[in-house]
C-alpha cells in the first residue's frame, strides 16, 4: 500500500500551532507511507497540482490530506485525487485546524494531538474499499415554502428557467409581512405594489401551482425526489420535488415579552407594525408628542434576543419621517442604543430625519406608565448617566423579527437545523450561506436571520439559482454508504430488519438470510451496530477501520 | 498508581454524529473555543453506528473514558437512530457499573449549532475524570 500524506499549513491557522516540521519527519518514513509533504495552502492551485503530481508518480493508492475540516473542500479534494486516476473513496480527511490548532495553544501538545489525528487516518484508510457513486435521476421541480417577498422571487426565477413550481403559503394570501407595509425607504413605493408584482407575474405562468391557506403535513424522501403532502382547502395533495427552498419569513418580536413597555395595556402604545397599519386613524393633539423607542426584542440578552434585527432603525426613523410630516410642530424623541442605519443610503437618511427635528437621546427606557394625561417613560440618558422622567401623548416599540412560529415543525419535518436564536441554520456562514445541511433544501430570506427586503428578495434569487445549478443537471450520484449483508455469517435472527428505520431491510424467507434494498437504504449504520454476529457491514464506515481508529487514537496500534 | 500515570492526562475518545455532534464540533474549532486536547474524535454516520463493541474496544485499549454524541431526541437525521443509541448505552452503563467504571462512558446530545455546549460537555468530562484520575 503506497500512501501519501499531505499537510496543510493553512496559511498561519495551522502552522502557528503545530509543529508541522515535526509532523513532516514523523511519517515521513512511517509504515505504508510512501510521500510525506507540506505546503502553505493545500486547496490553492499548485498546492491542488503538487498532491496531483505526487498521486501519479509515486502511484498511490491511499492519499491522507491533514487540513481543515472535512466538510470543507471535499468534493474539490475528492475531483482531485479521481482526476490524478485514484478511486476517491481511498481519500481521508484529516481535521487538524478545527480538531486541533484552533482549540489549544500549546504547541507541543497539539502536535502529539495532530499526529495521533493523522496516524488514525493512516490505519483506517488501510481497510478503504474503492467504491462507485450511483447515479440517479432527479425531478426537474421545486417546492417553495414560504409566500414572502422572498419566496415570491425564488418561486419567479425557477418558473422562469422552465422548471415545475409548487408554491405553499399558509396564509390566504400572498405576501407576507411586506403586503402590510406603505411607502416603503428607499425605493418610496408600497409593498403591496411589490408583492402584487411578482405575485402577478407568477400566475401568468402555466408551469407554477400555488396553494394558499396550506400546510405541509409531511415531508420524506432525499434530494432529486423529496415527496410532500399538503394539507389544502381542497384537501390533501401530493406532489414530487426535486428540491425545497424554505422561506418562511419571521415573527414580529411580541412586546408583551417586555411588560415594562405596558404593550396591550394602552392604545396609547404601539408597535412600528401597528403605527404603520393605523396611523391615519389616530387621533393626536395638534402638537404631539411622540417617543419612539429602539431595540425592542433586538440586541436584548435578557429575554435571549441578542441579534441586532437591522431593519428595525430604518423602520423607527420612517416612524419619525411620518409623524414630522403629518404634525409639523410635533415633539419627536428617538430613544437609541446605537442607529444602524446599515444599507447604503442610512446614514443620509438618518441625518435628514435630524435636520427635519427628530431628537435623539441616547438611552434606555426603563418602564412606561400609562396615566389618564399623558405617557409617563422613565429611563437613563447613557451619555449623560442621569436619569429622566418625560411625558409623551404616543409611544411607539420598533419592535424587532423573531423566528418564525413554525420554525420548530418545518425543522423538525425537514430534518434541517436552527441555530441558538432558533433561525433556522446556513451550511456555512461564508461559503455556502443559502444551503442547509442537505442536500437540496435551501433557506432564503428572514427565516435565516433578520434582512430587509432588498437582502430577502437577492436571498430567495440566489437560493433559486442554487437549486436551478444543482437540478438542471438532471442527476446526482448518491453515496455509495450502504449496508452489505455477509450471507455466510448471517444468521437470520431478524434483529436489523426490525431496528432498520428506512425498512431496507427484507428477510430473504427461502435463504433465512437479511438482504439489503440498496436504493431504500440509508446508510446510517444502525443494522450494522444491531447485528450480533457481525453479519452486516456498513460500505465506507466498517467496524474494522473504526476498531483501527480507536487503536490508532489510542496509541495501541 | 506510578507517579508516572499520575502526571499523564486523561486520554478521552468521542463518537460524533456526522449530522449533529460532530457540526457542533467543528463549529466550535471555528469559533475557537478551548477544550482540553485529550479529547479526540471520531466521526460516524450516526450515533447508532456506534457499536458497544467500540466503547469497549476503546476502554480496553487504555481510554479514560469514552462519549457518544449524538442530535437531540426528535431531530436524528435518521429518524429513530439516537433512540436506539439511548438504549444500548443505557444497556451498557449498566455493563460498566457492575464493573465500578460507570464514570467512563458518557451519552450527551448536542446539536449542530451548540458549540458551546460541545465544549461544555467535553470539558466537563475530562475535569472529572482528570479528578478522579489524581
Amino acid at each position: 500500500m503506497k500512501t501519501g500524506i499531505f499537510i496543510c499549513h493553512c496559511g498561519h491557522n495551522i502552522k502557528h500551532t503545530v509543529d508541522i516540521k515535526r509532523l513532516k519527519e514523523y511519517f515521513k518514513h512511517y509504515f505504508n507511507v510512501e510521500v510525506a509533504e507540506d505546503y502553505p495552502f493545500v486547496c490553492s492551485e499548485p498546492g491542488q497540482d503538487m498532491i496531483k503530481n505526487n498521486v501519479e508518480t509515486h502511484r498511490l493508492d491511499r492519499v491522507i490530506i491533514a487540513s481543515c475540516t472535512p466538510a470543507l473542500h471535499q468534493e474539490l479534494f475528492k475531483d482531485l485525487v479521481k482526476k490524478a486516476g485514484m478511486n476517491p473513496f481511498l481519500l481521508r480527511r484529516v481535521s487538524i485546524r478545527e480538531h486541533c490548532s484552533w482549540i489549544g495553544d500549546n504547541i507541543e501538545k497539539n502536535t502529539e494531538k495532530a499526529i495521533k489525528l493523522i496516524k488514525a487516518g493512516l490505519y483506517a484508510s488501510v481497510h478503504y474499499i474503492p467504491l462507485e457513486e450511483k447515479q440517479v435521476d432527479v425531478t426537474k421541480s421545486a417546492l417553495v415554502i414560504g409566500g414572502g417577498v422572498s419566496g415570491l422571487s425564488a418561486a419567479l426565477f425557477l418558473s422562469q428557467m422552465g422548471m415545475q413550481v409548487y408554491l405553499v403559503e399558509k396564509e390566504a394570501e400572498l405576501g407576507g409581512h411586506v403586503r402590510n407595509l406603505k411607502n416603503i425607504w428607499p425605493a418610496r413605493i408600497d409593498g403591496k405594489e411589490i408583492v402584487e408584482r411578482m405575485a402577478s407575474a407568477l400566475l401568468q405562468r402555466d408551469n407554477v401551482e400555488i396553494f394558499t391557506s396550506t400546510t405541509i403535513r409531511s415531508f420524506e424522501g432525499s434530494f432529486g425526489n423529496y415527496q410532500a403532502a399538503l394539507d389544502t382547502l381542497e384537501g390533501e395533495k401530493k406532489i414530487i420535488a426535486g428540491g425545497v427552498i424554505v422561506a418562511i419569513g419571521f415573527s414580529p418580536f411580541n412586546a408583551q415579552l417586555k411588560p415594562e413597555f405596558a404593550y396591550g395595556k394602552d392604545e396609547r402604545i404601539l408597535t412600528t407594525l401597528d403605527f404603520e397599519k393605523g396611523f391615519d386613524r389616530l387621533t393626536l393633539p395638534e402638537k404631539p408628542r411622540i417617543a419612539i423607542l429602539y431595540c425592542v426584542g433586538s440586541r436584548d440578552e435578557m429575554i435571549g434576543k441578542p441579534y441586532c434585527s437591522r431593519v428595525c432603525c430604518i423602520n423607527a426613523l420612517r416612524v419619525a419621517e411620518k409623524v414630522k410630516e403629518r404634525y409639523k410642530d410635533s415633539y419627536v424623541e428617538s430613544f437609541y442604543m446605537d442607529v444602524r442605519a446599515h444599507p447604503r443610503g442610512g446614514e443620509e437618511y438618518f441625518e435628514d430625519t435630524q435636520e427635519k427635528g427628530v431628537l435623539f437621546t441616547r438611552g434606555n427606557i426603563a418602564e412606561i406608565i400609562p396615566e389618564s394625561r399623558g405617557l409617563l417613560l422613565r429611563g437613563e440618558d447613557t451619555l449623560l448617566t442621569m436619569p429622566f422622567e418625560r411625558e409623551f401623548d404616543l409611544a411607539v416599540l420598533s419592535i424587532g423579527m423573531s423566528p418564525p412560529l413554525d420554525n420548530q415543525y418545518i425543522a423538525s419535518l425537514l430534518k434541517i437545523i436552527l441555530d441558538k436564536d432558533k433561525f433556522f441554520l446556513e451550511a456555512h456562514p461564508k461559503i455556502r450561506p443559502y444551503d442547509t445541511a442537505l442536500k437540496g433544501i435551501f433557506i432564503a430570506g428572514t427565516c435565516s436571520g433578520p434582512k430587509d427586503i432588498e437582502e430577502s428578495i437577492n436571498h430567495g434569487r440566489a437560493s433559486a439559482i442554487k437549486l436551478y445549478g444543482l437540478l438542471n443537471l438532471g442527476y446526482t450520484f448518491v453515496e455509495p454508504f450502504i449496508a452489505l449483508v455477509d450471507t455466510k455469517r448471517c444468521s437470520g435472527c431478524r434483529a436489523c430488519e426490525q431496528t432498520c428505520v428506512a425498512k431496507a431491510i427484507k428477510f430473504d424467507e427461502s435463504r433465512r438470510v437479511a438482504h439489503v434494498e440498496e436504493a431504500a437504504c440509508m446508510g446510517c449504520g444502525l443494522c450494522n451496530s444491531t447485528c450480533p454476529s457481525s453479519a452486516i457491514s456498513l460500505k465506507g464506515h466498517l467496524d474494522s477501520y473504526i476498531g483501527d481508529e480507536i487503536g490508532a487514537i489510542l496509541e495501541a496500534i | 498508581m506510578t507517579e508516572e500515570k499520575k502526571d499523564k492526562n486523561p486520554e478521552i475518545v468521542g463518537f460524533a454524529c456526522s449530522f449533529c455532534s460532530f457540526k457542533a464540533s467543528e463549529m466550535a474549532g471555528s469559533l475557537r473555543m478551548k477544550y482540553p486536547e485529550g479529547v479526540k474524535l471520531i466521526q460516524v454516520p450516526c450515533s447508532s453506528r456506534v457499536d458497544p463493541a467500540f466503547v469497549i474496544k476503546a476502554i480496553f485499549e487504555g481510554a479514560d473514558g469514552v462519549f457518544v454524541a449524538g442530535c437531540h431526541p426528535g431531530d436524528c437525521h435518521f429518524i429513530k437512530g439516537n433512540y436506539y443509541t439511548r438504549r444500548k448505552i443505557a444497556a451498557l452503563k449498566e455493563m460498566f457499573n457492575a464493573f465500578s467504571i460507570k464514570n467512563k462512558i458518557r451519552l450527551f446530545w448536542v446539536s449542530a449549532s451548540e458549540a458551546r455546549r460541545f465544549v461544555e460537555k467535553v470539558s466537563n468530562m475530562y475535569n472529572e475524570i482528570k479528578e478522579a484520575k489524581t
